[in-house]
């Protein structure tokens, strides 16, 4: 069985998170995902491709604590979060995130409310790879 | 020593993506800031985060205890 919080360089099945993720309780009335991707063009560049950089550690812990803020807040019955780290193309997968209650509005809310924090403070940074060169990318809100 | 770590933007300002700080009794967050944002300052332009041992810290009156893992960080760019 698969760690609820991980990072990871290899892809991620959406089927097999949201499976796993059913498969905690029965009492699951409504799931919310986000799955986050690599886009091929951006600030109006073409980008090849996208790497990442992290303090994996740091990332993880901090992954794993917004899980368990975001099961305590909302009630959830369960939740799950994976980020990829490595090199990516345009529309290669990046993040996903499930979040399980027994009704749809605090699945949702729940859901929008951790990628919203994972951006705030996960430490990972990303790196667009374009013909033109490489650049940071700068935080979108 | 104090390990300092660097990822992303700051650690290729800097250079590098660890330095080992020699460690005096007393050293605050602030003091290793400040000593390395002197010799770094275009890197520390860009610091918006630290950590201490892995865990955010926000008080800059933190004193390190000798062989402290401290990271200096750009505003995060994930998801």
């Amino acid at each position: 069985m698969l760690e609820p919080v991980r990072i990871q360089t290899e892809d991620f099945s959406q089927d097999e998170e949201v499976t796993a993720l059913l498969g905690s309780s029965k009492r699951m009335g409504g799931i919310g995902t986000f799955l986050g991707c690599a886009r091929d063009f951006s600030e109006g560049r073409e980008v090849s491709e996208i790497s990442f950089d992290a303090y994996g550690s740091m990332a993880l812990s901090e992954m794993n604590i917004l899980r368990n803020e975001a099961i305590a807040k909302f009630g959830l019955l369960d939740a799950r979060i994976v980020h990829r780290i490595g090199t990516v193309k345009g529309g290669d997968n990046i993040v996903f995130i499930a979040a399980g209650a027994e009704h749809r509005a605090p699945a949702l809310d729940a859901c929008r409310w951790m990628i919203d924090e994972l951006k705030e403070r996960v430490p990972i940074w990303k790196k667009e790879i374009t013909p033109q060169g490489d650049s940071w990318v700068v935080p979108h809100p | 020593m104090i390990k300092v770590l660097f990822f992303g933007p700051v650690a290729e300002r800097i250079g590098s993506s660890t330095l080992q700080i020699e460690y005096r009794p007393g050293l605050r967050l602030q003091d290793l800031r400040d000593d390395l944002s002197k010799q770094y300052p275009q890197a520390f332009d860009i610091v918006c985060f630290m950590a201490v041992n892995g865990a955010h810290s926000r008080d800059l009156s933190q004193e390190l205890a000798d062989n402290s893992e401290v990271a200096f960080m750009a505003k995060f760019s994930g998801g």
